[in-house]
């Protein structure tokens, strides 16, 4: 650079009028535990972004090498003042620091850029791949679609979960709650959900938003992995909250994922969110009120820990078709304690969402994945969005494996048994084999269906119990392979018409005449 | 009362019921309430150097009628690290027409931490 041109700068400089603004600020007077008291800000609002004023009395230097800016959120309005938790590192703030007011309400920035990436509660990306560019900044607070702007329940979501698309269907719009103990496969079942919907097509496939609240964040590189090696990141997003995030992102982060998902379902798009998990959110509400200072209720939660999750659940339906017919499921993950679904937050859960399917840790135990306890678990409205191709397969298993599950708690006390009675027991126990799956192994629904009408039509009857699930995985291969345009006829019509129904017979006898020494139970 | 007297009488008091060593405390939580309240209604003008007091005070000058103020509530302070410009806080207002707000503000643009 020559003299000229610095002359030229500093003549600029000289020049230089900094604009100068006013702005409404607080002072912080005290501050511990990611929560500090404000003095001042008489005019913020509930929810209201504030800036932490870091650079006061540094140089320049230092206010350079200071990381993004410290935003705190207001979530007590005190007449002396105000309450809110810090977004970030405590330790950034100190008593004293001058707080700025922003007017602004707690929003996510949201856009298709998102798909495939790993962002925090607040919507920043987390997985180094650089900011994004162009994004639609999304209120984390807002209000429930109304009752005109909703649809019914229709149109149904595939989970690739034989036990759950046969029993438990889901619905575009639904919320399902998964709850069950530690270790019972609560997230597998949902994160197969998320990558069974790489078998839609483009136009009906969902974007799904995985929201890891107070996790591990090993688990949460995991599940990212697991995604990507299955493809299904390209359409999903995770909201990662870890358990090292202060207890406000844990707690902000659900509402961070469903206001990214309504940017998609204003847009007519559907979406697949999952919170994993939601206790874990309401120990960290609990934990921010009682800091907050707010009365403590049962089991020291707050007396609004009912709408923390109430307000969050609502916002997932299925709009009209005036506002554009997309729809946001939710798959809501509760974790209980020694099987207890009479606590407090099970409780107020299940009263919420639109059904349930419990796991069970004996089941899990003793081998059977999904570990679903089938007798207790429900979906209220998933039936109506179910195809007729599964309701046609699924209609009496739920049935069979109840009385299946009474003999086989009678049979432990009798010892002679009728010829009925011992094979609905062998029938019983062949269907709990079919409706085993594989972690990570989700079944589109034709081949799901072509396994169940296989199940239903005493197939697997001369196949030992402990190699049903490698023949019916044989089956459905040599079917996928033989009778590709019937299974691809149920795919497109979700139908299972009567031509294939016979070619499903017929490929079923085949198979059975190709491996005959895979039939020889007795 | 005189805030004489009433000091007299509360000392009395304290003594009589033998809490007078509350008062030393008493004194230091009335100098936190004053340092608080002077915080919130007090106005400080603060400069990089002595020799932009005219500029800053006709500027700031500007923003204090809007907070019921005048120029004879200003406390004027240098800071240094403020590199130019001036800074005027109080009554929950800040105005900061520092050069480093400025060069800071650039830099997280250029660098993309906003």
């Amino acid at each position: 650079m020559d003299s000229t041109t610095v002359e030229k700068i500093i003549k600029e400089i000289g020049k230089f009028a900094p604009s100068a603004e006013s702005e409404h600020t607080g002072r912080v007077t005290a501050v511990g535990d990611g929560v500090v008291a404000i003095d001042g800000l008489s005019k913020a609002v509930l929810s209201e972004i504030v800036v932490f004023e870091e650079g006061k009395g540094k140089k320049l230097a230092e206010g350079m090498g200071a990381q993004a800016e410290l935003y705190g959120l207001i979530l007590n309005l005190e007449e002396d003042g105000v309450r809110a938790t810090i977004l970030g590192d405590t330790a950034r703030v100190s008593e004293g620091m001058t707080v700025k007011s922003t007017g602004k309400i707690l929003s996510v920035p949201s856009s298709e850029e998102l798909l495939g990436r790993v962002v925090n509660a607040m919507g920043e990306p987390q997985d180094g791949k650089g900011p994004f560019k162009k994004t639609t900044l999304m209120p984390i607070e807002r209000q429930a679609a109304g009752v005109i702007d909703r649809k019914g329940v229709s149109v149904p979501l595939s989970t690739g979960t034989k036990a759950i698309d046969a029993m438990i269907p889901i619905g575009r719009g639904q919320r399902e709650l998964i709850i069950g103990d530690r270790g019972t496969g609560k997230t597998t079942v949902a994160i197969d959900a998320i990558i069974n919907q790489k078998y839609e097509t483009e136009a009906t496939r969902p974007i799904c938003i995985y929201v890891a609240i107070g996790q591990k964040e090993s688990k949460t590189a995991r599940i990212a992995q697991q995604l990507r090696e299955q493809g299904a990141m390209d359409y999903t997003i995770i909201v990662d909250a870890p358990a090292s995030a202060p207890a406000a992102l844990q707690y902000l982060a659900p509402f961070a994922g469903v206001a990214i998902g309504e940017y998609f379902m204003d847009q007519g798009k559907d979406v697949l969110i999952v919170y994993d998990d939601l206790s874990k959110q309401a120990t960290a509400y609990r934990q921010l009120s009682l800091l907050l200072r707010r009365p403590p209720g049962r089991e020291a939660y707050p007396g609004d820990v009912f709408y923390l999750h109430s307000r969050l659940l609502e916002r997932s339906c299925r709009l009209s078709e005036e506002k554009g017919g997309g729809s946001i499921t939710a798959l809501p993950i509760i974790e209980t304690q020694e099987g207890d679904v009479s606590g407090y937050i099970p409780t107020n859960v299940i009263s919420i969402t639109d059904g349930q399917m419990f796991l069970v840790t004996d089941l899990f135990n003793k081998g059977i994945r999904p570990a679903i306890d089938v007798g207790i678990s429900v979906s209220r409205v998933g039936s109506a969005a179910q195809t007729k191709a599964m309701k046609g397969v699924a209609g009496g298993i739920k049935l069979e494996l109840a009385q299946f599950r009474e003999l086989e708690a009678f049979m432990q006390f009798a010892s002679d048994l009728d010829k009925a009675t011992a094979d609905r027991i062998e029938s019983g126990r062949r269907m709990v084999e079919v409706l085993k799956q594989k972690n990570g192994a989700p079944l589109p629904l034709e081949r799901q269906v072509a396994a169940l009408y296989a199940a239903g039509h005493a197939f697997f009857l001369d196949v030992p119990v402990n190699k049903v699930t490698e023949v019916e995985a044989a089956f459905v291969d040599f079917l996928d392979g033989q009778y590709s345009k019937t299974l691809a006829a149920i795919k497109k019509t979700g139908q299972l018409s009567e031509d294939a129904k016979k070619e499903l017979n017929k490929g079923m006898e085949e198979f059975k005449l190709a491996h005959a020494e895979l039939f020889s139970s007795k | 009362m005189e805030p004489k007297k009433a000091v007299a009488a509360i000392r009395e008091r304290l003594v009589a019921l033998g809490r007078g060593e509350l008062l030393p405390r008493i004194a230091r939580a009335f100098s936190r309430v004053a340092q608080r309240e002077m915080q919130r209604n007090g106005l400080v003008l603060t400069l990089a150097r002595e020799k932009d007091a005219r500029v800053a005070h006709k500027e700031a000058k500007k923003f204090l009628d809007g907070m019921g103020a005048s120029a004879k509530d200003l406390t004027t302070r240098i800071d240094e690290t403020q590199i130019g410009g001036w800074r005027l806080e109080g009554r929950e207002h800040l105005i900061d027409a520092s050069y480093k707000k400025h060069l800071i503000e650039l830099y997280r643009h250029a660098t993309n931490t906003v």
